[in-house]
């Protein structure tokens, strides 16, 4: 027996958007990880609920949705703050102290790895390389990409974000 | 040609195909574990490596296409090794669990780790740990056992289209889950059971209750639910049925089944089938004796036959029951009782649409191969949604549009989503003029055909006399597709029979049929719809659809029947319980049907019953019909006893018998010991014997033996007999009637996709899955109701009220409501009142307008 979820739907601003995306392919299982980027945006995390709304827009099934999303990191399956940190700690951020950084945020901000604090404020990931090498330690918050990090420099930079 | 070697066997194909197909025709092994027939190639596993010559490494024989003078080596030092690699690597997570796991003695990897090792892994790792999932009722799902060779991902998304099930996370937690991660909410057709090589899919219908070698017997029959029917396989221990298999690519299933097939079984088995016969004594029914109900019966059939004539008794066929049950029982009806009062259930759509064709466009014109389906470039599909009504041939849909090709849906096939490429919504009681008006557009492009005279001439007055539905979306490109389409299916559910104008809609299908030169395939929801006709349960025909009114026929069947036949015209079903309710009809023999249920207007019938004289019912359950009888009759069910049922291909297949039961008798037996009691001797050793008759007397079967069936040989037109052509030279002309009565929301008759008629609710299984009835509803309507998902409703006509549960279905896009008819007390039969059509004898559906409320 199909169960529906209650009601949580796209607004017809990002129906409309999905379907420009549509339109730029031949096929319309091209269009998925766009529109789960858009649902991600409009619903903060990917629900059953969400991955159903994109199954809906884009005709699919909701498997094949669950399917594709589950494959990437970037999507997130779980609640997350209102502002996610991506901080990277592979070997040349590592060495100029990211560790110590994740242990900064734990006790200054209450977020630790994957986990999101009891304020709602941030969220934390801690990813591999993103390139920033010469320039480490570096994250990324939201979309906006930070580095030369330092304790006082996160403090300063999270101010921003609340 | 193609010339190549293969393990220095050298073999010539006339077809390109791959190299594991050309190893396989040629009686040579490679193991697999990611390649199943039925699937596209994969070439996952890398089980089935081989080498070949001047190719640098090992080749995926499922992938490798071959090409002349291919030289292949498909066992090796080298090749055994990579395979003991491979399978060290799977065992890597698959826990050793095979002393407890139900696969075992049929595990694929069980079979190639004995055959190729590794004896002992090296991985010194833990061992990846998830719990076996019980969350969904019916399939227990074990992830620790997947070796993500993604065959039943595959399965459910290309072959049986659900895409119910994805491969989810990646890496080591590379898992196969349904959308919502527990119950898997999907069709149920258990095929990613067939294909799980694994014990990582199992159904829980039988866990851990026995081992595959188990199984006393196994038997290849029938299955007893719809009018596709499936080849399958039962397994019995101990006397009761083990489980339900398909044999992989046997019967025109090729190995799939769907939800009432695999798990329907159980009724079989329930502890509520009748065991004894029931006598009515002082108003109560008592166990009896089979001596002495048979004796009731027959003294009582004799009593009112010598008091009233035969015209006062009448007799209701089953299309549950086989061919030999139904031919015995109108040869019963028509010679020991002396009635022509005799018709079943399928008057009420099957039958009724079926004769209808046939009379306009001969013998035959529905007995179309299901296979053929999917070659269509264009399929119609109306009145009903074939894949719940008939799933397997629903999945032929499925590959058709797969293939390409365009989909149209009229009215409601919530099956057909995600498959259709166009949909067109006919207002309540305005299908016919829908119809109609595309009809009238074809011809109007096409002009006459030029076959039939009457028929290109009825469809001219048709045309001229037909003001076009405008308002109506979708109509000019449905023409359209029509048009062009060079090879046409339309599939034709009965739910358009139900109404006092169905005729119209009959005529318009024929007519498309006639004019696009198109396949027709008629839905069928019961195993033997068609042989119920064939065997000659209908007040006009005897065996073999030959017209009583035609004296030759008459003579010829006198003859063989050694006795004459009654002469009056006999009753159609309705006519049956219209006559019970004014006293012309005394007394009903009613073989495995329940009218009180099935038929609309619970009340009408039950009154019209309650005034007989004399009422038999023959059944496996005390059904609502049961209840009101005079005596009943304990039958045998499906896998009890052996018989042919005729499928809606006219393909006639034999249901075999698998376990014994001592409760009750075959149909015929019990029929042909009342017969005998009455005078009219009927001596046979078993059902084949009576088949032996039947083939002598219809012209249909000539000549048609067991032996032949099982051979496979018994496809329509089973010997090559001529075609009756066009029974008549004239469009039988109905009466004007009806139009909607302003209600808000209409009710129609569901048939859902894991129940059929009322035999499934007794088969736990298929409870499981849908416990309750539900009112599939649309968002619309849910909207403007203020109802969603779940909530309880009390559903409204003028005839009554049920309580069901609310579904809100987007596949439904006009102000109907559906709503089932399989439990007890809650079918939605009940809620409709009727007027027949005065063409087909079909009863119209009226008084559909309802009321919702939240409870």
């Amino acid at each position: 027996m199909a169960v529906r979820f209650e009601l949580i739907m796209f607004n017809e601003t990002v129906i409309n958007e999905i379907n420009g995306i549509r339109k730029k392919y031949p096929d319309r299982r091209s269009a998925l990880l766009p529109s789960l980027y858009i649902a991600q945006r409009e619903f903060g995390w990917l629900s059953l609920k969400a991955m159903s709304c994109v199954a809906k827009a884009l005709n699919l099934p909701e498997a094949d949705v669950r399917g594709t999303a589950s494959f990437y990191s970037m999507f997130k399956h779980n609640p997350v703050g209102r502002n996610v940190i991506q901080l990277c700690t592979n070997v040349s951020c590592m060495i100029l102290g990211a560790e110590k950084l994740v242990d900064f945020l734990k006790s200054k901000y209450g977020v630790h790895p994957n986990g999101t604090s009891e304020d709602g404020r941030f969220s934390l990931v801690i990813m591999e390389c993103i390139g920033a090498c010469g320039t480490a330690p570096a994250m990324l918050v939201n979309t906006d990409f930070h580095d030369e990090l330092s304790e006082s420099r996160i403090e300063e930079i999270l101010e921003k974000y609340k | 040609m193609i010339t190549l070697t293969i393990n220095n066997k050298e073999i010539s194909l006339e077809q390109p195909m791959t190299v594991l197909e050309a190893s396989r025709q040629a009686g040579i092994k490679i193991p697999t574990l990611c390649y199943f027939e039925a699937l596209k190639p994969y070439g996952g596993c890398r089980l089935c490596v081989v080498e070949v010559e001047r190719m640098p490494r090992l080749q995926t024989a499922c992938t490798l296409m071959v090409a002349d003078g291919m030289v292949i080596q498909t066992e090796s030092d080298t090749i055994s090794e990579v395979r003991r690699g491979i399978l060290e690597f799977l065992l890597i997570n698959h826990p050793l669990d095979c002393p407890y796991c139900d696969k075992a003695g049929e595990c694929e990897l069980q079979d190639l780790v004995n055959k190729y090792g590794p004896a002992v892994g090296r991985h010194k790792e833990e061992k990846r740990k998830v719990p076996e999932s019980h969350k969904d009722q019916i399939l227990a799902r074990n992830m620790e056992r997947c070796v993500a060779c993604t065959r039943c991902v595959r399965m459910c998304s290309d072959v049986q289209g659900a895409s119910a099930i994805s491969m989810m996370g990646r890496g080591n937690d590379t898992r196969m889950e349904p959308f919502s991660a527990d119950s898997f909410n999907c069709e149920y057709c258990g095929n990613c059971l067939t294909v799980c090589p694994v014990g990582a899919i199992l159904s829980r219908l039988y866990l851990h209750s026995f081992r595959p070698w188990q199984v006393d017997r196994e038997v290849d029959t029938v299955c007893s639910y719809c009018g596709v029917g499936c080849s399958l396989t039962v397994q019995v221990r101990d006397d009761s049925i083990k489980r339900v298999i398909p044999k992989e690519g046997k019967g025109l299933n090729k190995g799939l089944l769907c939800s009432r097939g695999r798990f329907g079984y159980e009724y079989i088995g329930s502890d509520d089938r009748l065991t004894t016969p029931l006598v009515r004594k002082n108003g109560k029914l008592e166990p009896a004796t089979w001596t002495e109900a048979l004796e009731i019966v027959a003294d009582k059939l004799q009593g009112i036959r010598k008091e009233s004539g035969g015209v006062s008794i009448a007799g209701i066929a089953s299309p549950r029951c086989s061919n030999e049950d139904n031919y015995l029982f109108q040869k019963f009806m028509r010679m020991t009782c002396g009635t022509n009062n005799i018709d079943s259930i399928s008057r009420t759509g099957y039958g009724a649409a079926q004769k209808y064709f046939e009379d306009l466009l001969g013998q035959g014109i529905t007995s179309n191969l299901i296979d053929g389906l999917k070659n269509s470039e264009a399929i119609v599909v109306l009145g009903g949604d074939p894949t719940s009504i008939n799933p397997i041939l629903g999945l032929s849909i499925r590959e058709a549009a797969r293939r390409g090709a365009q989909i149209a849906v009229i009215g409601n096939a919530k099956g057909l989503e995600r498959f259709k490429t166009l949909q067109i919504t006919a207002p309540v009681f305005e299908e016919a003029a829908v119809l109609e008006s595309l009809l009238a557009q074809v011809f109007a492009s096409k002009g006459e055909r030029g076959e039939h005279a009457f028929l290109d001439r009825g469809i001219a007055d048709m045309a001229a006399g037909t003001s076009t539905v405008s308002d109506v979306k979708g109509l000019d490109d449905l023409k359209k597709i029509l048009l062009e389409s060079p090879s046409t299916s339309i599939v034709f559910g009965t739910d358009l029979v139900q109404r006092s104008d169905g005729h119209r809609s009959l005529f318009a299908v024929s007519g498309l049929t006639y004019l696009l030169e198109a396949r027709l395939y008629l839905l069928s929801e019961k195993a033997n719809e068609q042989g119920v006709i064939d065997a000659g349960c209908v007040p006009d025909m005897l065996p073999g659809g030959r017209p009583l009114h035609i004296e030759d026929f008459k003579k010829k069947f006198e003859m063989l029947w050694k006795d004459s036949l009654p002469d009056f015209k006999g009753k159609t079903l309705m006519e049956i319980i219209e006559g019970a309710r004014t006293g012309d009809i005394k007394a009903l023999y009613i073989m495995g049907e329940n009218p009180v249920f099935n038929l609309p207007d619970a009340k009408y019938v039950k009154e019209a019953l309650d005034s007989l004289d004399f009422l038999v019912v023959q059944d496996i359950f005390l059904s609502e019909t049961a209840e009101l009888a005079d005596v009943v009759l304990p039958a045998l069910g499906w896998a009890e006893r052996t018989g042919t049922v005729t499928n809606l291909e006219r393909r006639i297949q034999v249901q075999k018998k698998a376990v014994e039961t001592s409760a009750g008798m075959e149909d015929w037996r019990i029929i042909s010991e009342i017969s005998g009691k009455m005078g009219y001797k009927m001596e046979y050793k078993d059902s084949e014997d009576i088949m032996d008759e039947l083939a002598q007397v219809s012209p249909l079967y000539r000549d048609l033996t067991y032996k032949e069936i099982d051979r496979g040989k018994s496809i329509w037109p089973y010997h090559g007999e001529p075609l009756r052509g066009a029974e008549i030279s004239e469009i039988p002309a109905g009466e004007e009637v009806q139009s909607g009565n302003g209600a808000d929301y209409y009710l129609a008759v569901d048939r859902p996709l894991f129940h059929s008629g009322t035999l499934s609710r007794r088969s736990p299984a298929l409870t499981k899955i849908m416990p309750e009835p539900v009112l599939r509803i649309s968002a619309a309507s849910a909207e403007k109701l203020g109802l969603t998902d779940g909530d309880r409703v009390n559903v409204t006509t003028s005839a009554g009220s049920s309580e069901t549960v609310v579904v809100v279905d987007d596949s439904i896009t006009d102000n109907r409501v559906y709503m089932g008819n399989n439990f007890k007390d809650r079918g939605a039969c009940r809620l409709l009142n009727f007027r027949l059509d005065s063409v087909t004898k079909a009863p119209g559906i009226e008084g559909c307008g309802v009321t919702i409320e939240k409870r």
